[in-house]
């Protein structure tokens, strides 16, 4: 009775899996949600001696930021998740994180003053970042010296700048805005007319870090606007790839760390982010990943602190990104956007 | 057997059909009708009136033009899977048994493999370093690379490529069954090879083609990976834009909206697809 | 049946086809093997390293691990459902309606897109089921076409007289279901689980909605790898499942013959 034979096994198959899975989910779990660029740096370096010093098993959700932020809200299961200012200002929006006790983080006071409470009671900054535009040097004949070299007509199909679901597409806007002379959130007409102006030289708009090393690594593009995070990997494949020296500046960025409101580690989630802050971390960060250290403590070379936003002074003059006006604006830039590029 | 006995048993029997199908039947109802059902229930429940979310949906422009990409995509696949099946099917129907057996395996083998593999295979052709523009470069046609990806093109290659084995496979059944004799009659007729085409291959071969047009119409309208890996977010079908509504903007009465709109088209498909058929067909059914 | 004249130009167009059928396949087993960092075609040297860096990596061995599981467990209680439901279909169709069958054919027609995200929103969210649960709810859904069409088709020819017979004769029904009646459907049943696994192993549009933290499966952990990273070892896998895919077809052909299974 073959059959019969067959289908005890393929039962008995199906009873192992499921007590597979339940001997799984009995481990203590701190669920960690990050853009998972760097996971290669940060499990041997931060997150494998957290486990060991706490006794915890990490585990990793990776991906864009509103994909992680909603899954967060929608389903829960993350203790902590790594956003940008604009998406965390969004989970505060939406009642989905708990609030910081600072009592509990040795490091806090060792703090800069804008990273402490940018967003209220809520989680500190842990890294100080930019936007800008990269190139590959060896396609481009006449250096970039302003964000309205991107217009060029040369550059036909060339660019790929992040799209409007990231903290830095609606950035882009900001700049077509001061092309022509208007502020953005003032004439969106006038801004986004400058932006139709950009599309021809738009090859994809892209939603994590990674999807664009992979489209410079691709070839596919050799113009980026991009967050600095996202620099050393497309640098290390392309050594001709350089940050273009703007004359209008870099945007400043703020990345936060924020415990979700359904957390039921809270106490080891306040650990971990004491352990981000911790001046090792914050170092190792500056130097492998180019992330600005938001603790005073942190001394770096010369030589490192070129790469990254270091030092009071530059701190200090921070210019983050007006976030507020761009959530409030949202609903209708997403049409005027998608007008442009969804076509 | 007493009298009760047989009662019992009788009403047993009269139950028994019923009993076997009741777990599947549960299964579909709890975990597919409900589901599906609330989904479209809750896209009739604006309180600013039962079709606001429609009105709000089809007053965008960019919605409007998405809805009739994606129909615009479902339709060339299929017009193009229809005319390259043809061939192919013709090929493997009148090959010799072995021929058609390795001709069949490879048809149903990327119908097997997953979609991820079969668009991704298309990234390595299209891309700009890629196989085609390499090429294209060495043969000297070309001096720089071309922009081959993220545009409808390669959605459309990607598609074609995704559905095409379900239309030959449709159409090979029915086209083995056509009889060599009425071949050999309508050219002792007279008839040209494209008026035996339209006398006897066409008619006879309209059951394949409705169901393998069902097949991929329905298919395309639906898929997901393929446009959102060789179309980017430049080339939005209702499918990657009902993802971004659920998932990244998280704005579920659109995503309601979009999953109605889809289950909707692809009803009407069906329909008129069918319908369609009738009126081809010289007997007046299909 | 005799073999046909098929005019040379139809052929040649025919062949052009297949050999577009065939490219994508080819190109990727070839860049798969190729000893370079960089996506090659033809491939420039010959390597298994890739294949050797997908055995590495955590997120794909973890992930392949759940795609068992979920295509197992799914398959499993699509069969023990599907072959009940087909075998009332089949053997009582003077009591159900043969409308009644195409019931169970529904999951085909509904977009798998819709049916994820409304599974997340009841199942998820509403019921606060575990992912992998979750997964193979979804799964299992999607199985039960194959289920109930393939059993259904093998059942059709069966001669049920033979069945009552035997209970006739003092036989147990369930019995004479295990050893009349299953043996005759053998090759339906291998079909039909074969589908099952291989549509729940490849399925992406589902699973999209449901997978959660630490919990993917192999396709979509392969979808996402492909969208960040664009190095041989996406080849890799991709050629690691089309190795499943090709035992998997290997074994139907040789028990049942491959023209029934796909009809």
């Amino acid at each position: 009775m073959p059959s019969a034979a067959f289908l005890t096994r393929i039962a008995a198959l199906a009873l192992l899996s499921a007590t597979a899975f339940t001997a799984h989910a009995q481990d203590r779990q701190l669920v960690i949600s990050d853009w998972g660029y760097s996971n290669e740096f940060l499990i041997p370096n931060l997150f494998e001696p957290f486990e060991q010093e706490h006794d915890v098993k990490i585990v990793l959700e990776t991906g864009n930021a509103p994909d992680r932020l909603n899954r967060l809200r929608i389903r829960g299961g993350v203790d902590l998740i790594y956003l940008t200012d604009v998406f965390s200002q969004q989970g505060i929006d939406s009642e989905s994180f708990a609030p910081i006790d600072p009592a509990l983080l040795s490091n806090f006071d060792d703090l800069y003053e804008p990273a402490k409470n940018p967003q209220g009671d809520y989680g500190p900054a842990v890294t100080f970042g930019q936007y800008g535009i990269i190139y590959d040097t060896a396609k481009v004949d006449e250096t970039i010296t302003s964000w309205e070299d991107l217009w060029r007509p040369e550059f036909s199909r060339a660019i790929a700048m992040p799209g409007f679901n990231t903290t830095s597409g609606p950035l882009t806007v900001l700049m077509a805005a001061k092309r022509v002379g208007v502020d953005a959130f003032q004439d969106p007409d006038a801004a986004f007319a400058s932006m139709a102006e950009l599309e021809p030289n738009i090859l994809k708009t892209y939603n994590s870090g990674s999807e664009l090393t992979n489209l410079f690594t691709t070839g596919e593009v050799y113009i980026g606007l991009v967050q600095d995070f996202a620099f050393p990997a497309i640098k290390a494949a392309i050594p001709t790839v350089e940050w273009a020296e703007v004359s209008e500046g870099n945007f400043r960025m703020m990345n936060t760390l924020n415990i979700a409101a359904r957390s039921e580690n809270v106490e080891l989630a306040h650990a971990f982010i004491d352990w981000q802050l911790s001046q090792k971390a914050q170092k190792d960060g500056a130097v492998a990943l180019r992330t600005g250290p938001v603790n005073k403590a942190v001394e770096l070379s010369d030589e490192e602190a070129a790469q990254v936003i270091y030092g009071e002074e530059q701190v200090m003059g921070l210019q983050s990104s007006p976030y507020r006006d761009l959530l409030d604006n949202r609903a209708d830039w997403e049409t005027r956007w998608n007008a442009i590029f969804g076509q | 057997m007493g009298a009760d006995t047989i009662t019992r048993t009788n009403r047993v029997t009269a139950l028994a059909p019923w009993l076997l199908v009741l777990p599947a039947t549960m299964a579909v109802f709890a975990l597919l009708a409900v589901p599906v059902g609330s989904t479209l229930a809750e896209s009739f429940s604006n309180p600013l009136g039962v079709f606001e979310n429609y009105r709000r949906f089809f007053a965008s422009d960019y919605n409007r033009m998405v809805v009739l990409r994606s129909f615009w995509i479902a339709f060339a696949t299929t017009a193009i899977a229809l005319a390259a099946g043809f061939f192919a099917a013709y090929l493997i129907a009148g090959s010799g048994p072995r021929t058609k057996r390795i001709l069949i395996l490879l048809s149903v083998f990327p119908l097997l493999t997953g979609v991820v593999v079969r668009s991704f295979g298309w990234m390595v052709i299209l891309g700009r370093n890629g196989i085609l523009n390499n090429a294209l470069i060495e043969l000297g046609l070309i001096n720089a690379p071309l922009s081959l990806l993220f545009n409808q093109g390669a959605v459309l290659v990607g598609m074609v490529y995704l559905f095409l084995p379900l239309m030959i496979l449709s159409l090979v059944g029915v086209l083995e069954t056509i009889d060599q004799d009425l071949y050999s009659a309508a050219e002792s007729l007279g008839s040209s090879p494209f008026g035996v085409f339209r006398q006897v291959t066409f008619p006879l071969a309209l059951p394949g083609m409705v169901v393998g047009s069902i097949l991929v119409f329905t298919g395309s309208l639906a898929t997901f990976v393929t446009p959102r890996l060789l179309g980017g977010e430049r080339q939005m079908t209702l499918a990657t834009l009902l993802h971004e509504k659920a998932i990244i903007s998280f704005d579920w009465e659109a995503a309601n909206t979009i999953a109605t709109i889809m289950i909707v088209l692809t009803a009407l498909s069906l329909v008129a697809l069918g319908m369609l058929a009738k009126r081809l067909s010289p007997k007046g059914r299909a | 049946m005799q073999q046909r004249s098929v005019n040379p130009v139809v052929a040649a167009i025919g062949w052009l086809v297949m050999a577009f059928l065939m490219a994508p396949i080819v190109i990727v087993i070839g860049a798969a093997v190729s000893d370079t960092t960089y996506l090659a075609f033809p491939p420039q040297g010959f390597s298994l390293r890739w294949f050797g860096n997908v055995l590495q990596q955590r997120s794909f061995m973890a992930s392949f691990q759940t795609s068992m599981q979920v295509a197992i467990s799914a398959t499993s209680i699509a069969l023990a459902i599907g072959l009940f439901a087909a075998y009332g279909l089949a053997r009582f169709g003077k009591t159900i309606p043969a409308w009644f069958g195409s019931v169970f054919l529904l999951p085909l027609f509904v977009p798998e897109i819709v049916f994820g995200f409304s599974l997340l929103k009841t199942v998820i969210v509403s019921l606060e089921l575990p992912v992998t649960t979750a997964l193979i709810v979804g799964h299992t859904i999607i199985c039960l076409p194959y289920m109930v069409r393939v059993i259904s088709a093998s059942l059709s020819s069966f001669d049920f007289s033979i069945e009552e017979a035997a209970v006739s004769l003092g036989m147990h029904p369930i019995k004479v279901f295990l050893t009349i009646v299953l043996p005759n459907i053998r090759s339906g049943v291998i079909a039909a689980v074969v589908l099952a696994f291989i549509t729940s192993l490849n399925d992406v549009a589902v699973s999209l909605f449901l997978t959660g933290p630490g919990v993917s499966t192999l396709p979509i952990e392969v979808f996402t790898y492909v969208e960040q990273f664009f190095d041989p070892s996406v080849a890799a896998v991709s050629v690691l499942l089309m190795g499943v895919t090709i035992i998997v077809m290997a074994l139907v052909e040789r028990t049942l013959g491959l023209g029934k299974a796909v009809k």
